[in-house]
Formats: structure tokens, sequence, C-alpha cells
């Protein structure tokens, strides 16, 4: 009975893990993937002087941020130009990367989210660190390689903890 | 001008879509990201003002980011002798509704003979271009907005003036900074109606471009990568490919550094005194390119009798240097000094110390002024002597900026007078009035004579 008991126990400790970890690495890589989508927007509004909108067209300084199909950016620019000077940086592939990145990790983010072929898709969400990685290498980025190593370290729990995962939309694969 | 059709006139942007069609579908099946960056489109009614672009070079990409913004435009016809330049506006207006049907010219001729219903034309071609193809446009009727210097010759820019009258269309010159809002908040509030400068009496202003930005353009490699045939380059001017990229340096077709840099604050000098100078001095020289037309590097003094009194507004162009914080103007006056520039980062406003000076804190109160952090105080030095030194201004902002394209709001404000809702900020005849001091620079500067500008120079 006792056994019994821990057994539910550690499997529900172990199903709120995968929860927990799919949903983190789901979130990240959402946000990550919007943010490629994000933009300042400056205010269209006239300042006010003496109490009244001035009439030469001065309006506020501050931006707001907002998001636009038309502000995507996949990798940021001033990375491209250091990637555009490596060597080993197939040229061709960058623009098509640069285009790729946002919409793969949303689409990978929210895969994971709703759990449709949760272990395919925490594989293709660490080949795409992978790659992130290897570009990060190239233009001496170590604490980005840390950063995206952590990750590698928690799709791989996610995927030890895959059996344990509940909720999933399309469980095969 | 010729008037043959040229090999690619009259090519449809819907049948250069149309042959594209195999390579457009390509891009959509790798391209979501091609859709996801699709531009903002002009909206288009039975309103749309319809426009030609006469040249389009370097400075009509950037006047097309502009017009992309601009509501209500319809690209009915783009005029360029160069193929190469002609693709450039299809590649840049890919996904434009607005400019979909556009016809493609070499000659401008061809173009208004053959374009009924044209509203407008955007001339950017070179200096030496600007007066006939202004002209011809005005007298075929359509309004013009056509890019600074008027003309690289004086007798030009008056036939542009007097084109603009006689037609009674309007024709804007291009010196954009007449209608930006930052130029207008500092003359209409800051100068003129609340008179913070007190009595100006001297001006300044440069632009100190470093000689990197200075070389020639081209090489064998573009080139022979835009080559334009030698017959078409001869039949509108130019001698070869190098005149034909570099029409800058030559004095046949253009007026050299002073005129494509110096212009535009130049004007700001003329339209901010409210007046034009009645002398010029200068001095300048092929210091560095020993081998081009015009000079290199010129330094002149404008001398004005103002309203106020003397004026004496110093001018510099470099194309070997950069140091000395790029390009503005600035005012300096009893009471306070305006520093202002495109650049908004580089403008400022300096409040003299003194009893002399009014307290500004009602105009900060009101919202007419920001004022800025001070400035850390410097540590005592040693060779500094404290009776030599003025006690340091306060810095102050203009209370607000714009977040568009320098030249758009002198393009919104063409359009709008053309829309009969407003009245242009820079028409030819004042851009004259303005222009006909730059024009006396160059021939001052080798005669290494001052110029008195009479009533000769600013006549039409």
């Amino acid at each position: 009975m006792t056994t019994d008991i821990c057994t539910t126990g550690n499997k529900l400790a172990l199903t709120y893990g995968a929860l927990l970890l799919r949903i983190w690495l789901a979130v990240r890589a959402i946000q990550t993937g919007l943010e490629k989508f994000a933009g300042a927007v400056a205010s269209d509004q006239p300042v006010k002087v003496d109490g009244v909108a001035n009439e030469e067209g001065l309006t506020a300084i501050a931006a707001t941020k907002a998001y636009a199909l038309e502000n995507y950016h996949g990798v940021p620019e001033a990375l491209m130009t250091k990637f555009q000077g490596e060597p080993l940086m197939l040229k061709f592939a960058l623009p098509i990367y640069d285009k790729i990145l946002g919409p793969a990790l949303l689409i990978l983010g929210f895969t994971i989210l709703l759990g449709i072929a949760n272990r395919t898709s925490l594989f293709l969400l660490g080949l795409l660190y992978v790659s992130l990685t290897w570009g990060l290498i190239l233009i001496k980025q170590d604490e980005g390689v840390s950063w995206l190593g952590i990750h590698m370290v928690l799709i791989t729990l996610a995927l030890m903890l895959a059996e344990h995962n509940r909720f999933a939309i399309l469980k095969k694969w | 001008m010729n008037s043959e059709p040229s090999p690619h006139s009259i090519l449809s942007r819907r049948d250069f879509l149309s042959k594209s069609l195999a390579g457009a579908g390509a891009g959509l099946v790798l391209g979501v990201p091609s859709i996801l960056r699709a531009a903002n489109q002009s909206s288009v009614g039975s309103d749309a003002i319809h426009i030609a672009l006469v040249g389009f070079g370097k400075q009509a990409e950037v006047l097309l980011t502009c017009l992309k913004n601009i509501p209500g435009l319809r690209f009915q016809a783009v005029c360029d002798i160069s193929t190469n330049r002609i693709n450039k506006f299809r590649s840049e207006s890919r996904g434009m509704s607005n400019a979909e049907g556009a016809k493609f010219y070499a000659d401008i001729d061809d173009m208004l003979a053959k374009e009924k219903g044209l509203d407008a034309a955007i001339v950017s071609t070179p200096d030496f271009w600007h007066s006939p193809h202004t002209v011809k446009c005005l007298e075929a009727g359509l309004h013009v907005y056509c890019e600074k210097m008027m003309s690289n010759t004086l007798d030009g820019a008056r036939a542009m003036v007097k084109a603009m009258e006689k037609s009674g269309k309007l024709c804007q010159i291009g010196h954009q900074r007449r209608s930006n809002p930052r130029y207008l908040y500092t003359h209409n509030r800051l100068i003129n109606g609340h008179k913070i400068c007190g009595q100006i009496i001297n001006a300044n202003a440069q632009w100190n471009r470093s000689l990197g930005a200075s070389q020639d353009i081209g090489g064998a490699k573009l080139a022979n990568s835009i080559i334009v045939p030698d017959a078409i380059l001869n039949r509108y001017g130019f001698k070869d490919m190098h005149q034909y990229l570099n029409w800058r340096v030559y004095r046949d077709l253009s007026g050299g550094p002073i005129s494509d840099l110096g212009a535009h604050q130049i004007d700001i000098f003329n339209w901010f005194l409210g007046t034009v100078p009645k002398r010029v001095y200068a001095s300048g020289g092929n210091s560095y390119f020993k081998n081009r037309e015009h000079f290199d590097n010129v330094m002149c003094i404008f001398d004005y009798d103002t309203p106020q009194g003397e004026v004496r507004a110093f001018y510099q162009v470099l194309t070997t240097t950069s140091y000395g914080a790029g390009f503005y103007e600035s005012f300096m006056g009893t009471e306070a000094s305006i520093k202002i520039s495109e650049i908004a980062t580089s403008s400022a406003i300096y409040r003299e110390s003194g009893e002399h000076v009014p307290d500004w804190g009602a105009l900060v109160d009101k919202g007419y002024l920001v004022r800025k952090p001070a400035p850390p105080k410097p540590e005592p030095s040693a060779d500094a002597v404290a009776s030599y030194e003025s006690a340091p201004p306060d810095v102050y902002d203009l209370p607000g900026g714009f977040a568009k394209p320098a030249h758009q709001p002198h393009l919104e404000n063409f359009f709008s007078a053309v829309r009969g809702k407003g009245k242009l900020n820079c028409d030819a005849r004042h851009a004259f009035e303005s222009e006909a001091a730059i024009f006396a620079v160059n021939p001052s500067a080798r005669s290494k004579q001052p110029i008195d500008l009479t009533s000769e120079h600013l006549s039409v």
C-alpha cells in the first residue's frame, strides 16, 4: 500500500516535471519568435506647447514597442554583419535562415505547448539551438553558447521525461 | 532631347510581372517571410495623384522610401536612361499596388508625349538636367518637385522660376529642411516668435565628410555591371561612364561640394535670417583631389544686413575630414545659440549666462523648451586661466522630434499643395533667391575676390 502511494506520487512528480519543462521551453521559443516581430513605433501625436498642439508637427520623441509583420528580423542586424564576414558561413543560406528562424521558433513553441508530436518537436528545437550555437561559436559569443547549452540540457531532460507527458494533442512521434 | 523610343520604353510593370511569374512562384514557396515583410501599401483612390519619376538614381531611391509612406499616389511612369536603374525601380516597388502598370521610358520627351493624365513629376536627375527637365514638365502642365540644387547655372535656375510662373503650376525645390518640423519649430517659435537668441550676430555651418565617403563612385567592376552604352551617354551629356557615375565632380554638370552639400545649409542661413547675403568671400582648393574640376574643400563667409543688424555667416565644406561633428548649422546670438541639424542628437540650444538674458523658466513650464541635464563640471586644470573663461551655457532642447524619413515632410508639403491644401514651403522663386548666393561661392573662390550680390544676381 505504502509502495503504491510512493510510486503514484513519484509518477505525479515526473508528470509535473515534464509539463513544467514543456511549458518553459514552449514559452521561451514562442516569445523569442514573437520578439522578432517587435519594433518601435514613434508617436504621431503632436507635442503640446502652451497647452495647444504645435502646428509645426513636432511629435513625442519616446517610441513605444509594437509588433507587426513588417518589423520582422530573424537574425539581428549586428550579428548578421558579423556572420557575413565569416569564411565558414554559407552566404546563400544566411538570408534563408534569417527568414525561417522566427516562424520556426513560433511553430515549434506551439507544437511543444500543445503537445503535438512532442518528442520530434523537442528534437527539432534542439537542432535549431545547435544551429544557433554554431553561429555563436563562429563569432566567439561564448556567453550565448553557454546559455544555449543550458537550453540543450533542458530539452534533453524533457525528452527523458517524455513518457510522463500528459495533455498532448498528438502523442505519436 | 531625342524622342526615339528606347528598347525598354513602354515595358509595363504588368508585362514584367507576368514574365517573372515562375521566379515569383519560387519565392512564394520559400517565402513565408517575404509575405511577412510585405510593406504597407499606399491607399489609392480615384483622386490619386498620378506621378512620374524623372531619373531614378540614388537620390530617387531616398525619395521613393518617403513616397511609399504617402497615401494617394499612383506611380504612372518612370524615366531613366539606364536599364539597370529601371530594374532597380522594379525591385524597389515590388509589392506596391500603386506602382502596378507603371510605364518605363528612357527619354523624357517620349514619356511626356505618350503619358496622359500625369499630375506631377519628381525630378531627381543630375544637376545639369534639373532645369531642362523641370521646364519640360511644367510646360507639359505637371506640378514639379525637383531636387536641389536647382541647376548648375544661375540662368538654368532662372528658367525654372520663369516656367513655374508662366505655367501657373507648382514647383517645389528639394531643400527639405524647410519642411522639417524641428527646423520649422526653431524658425517659427524660437527665433522669430520668442526671439530666444536675442540679436543674432554670427552663424556657422559645416559639412565635414570623410575622405572615404568622398571617393569617386565606381571603378571598372561597377561601371561594367551597370553599363550604359556610349551613344546613350553622349546623347544625354555624359562623356563616359566616369562622368555618368561621378557627375558631381565635373564643372559642366554640377556645382561641386559647395552646391551638393552646402546648398542645404546656406539655404538655412537665408531662411532663418530672413534675407539674402549682400557679399560672399570664399576660398577653396584642390588640396587632395588634384584632378577634380571642383574644389574639394571650400570655406566662405556671407555678410548679411538683417533688420536686427549685421550678421556674418561662415560655412565650410570639407571632403577630406569628417572630424568636427559632421554637419549642422548654428545661429549665435547675444542671449542664446541654436545648433540644429537633420540629426536630432546633434542639435541643442545653449542659453548664455548673464543678467541681460531673460529667465526661460516660463518657456520651459509651458513646454516651448526642455531643459537638458547639465553636463558634468570639468575638473580644474592647471593650464586654465579662470579669468579668461565664460561660464558654461545652460543646455536646452526642443520639446519633441519627428519620426519620418528626412525628406518625407517636404514631399508631403508638395502633395498637400498639389491638392490645394496648403502652400509650398520652398517654391522655385524662394529657392532661387536663396541659391543665388551659392552660385557666387565658386567664382569668388576661383577669383580670390569677394563678390557683391546685386539685384542682377537676384532678379529673374
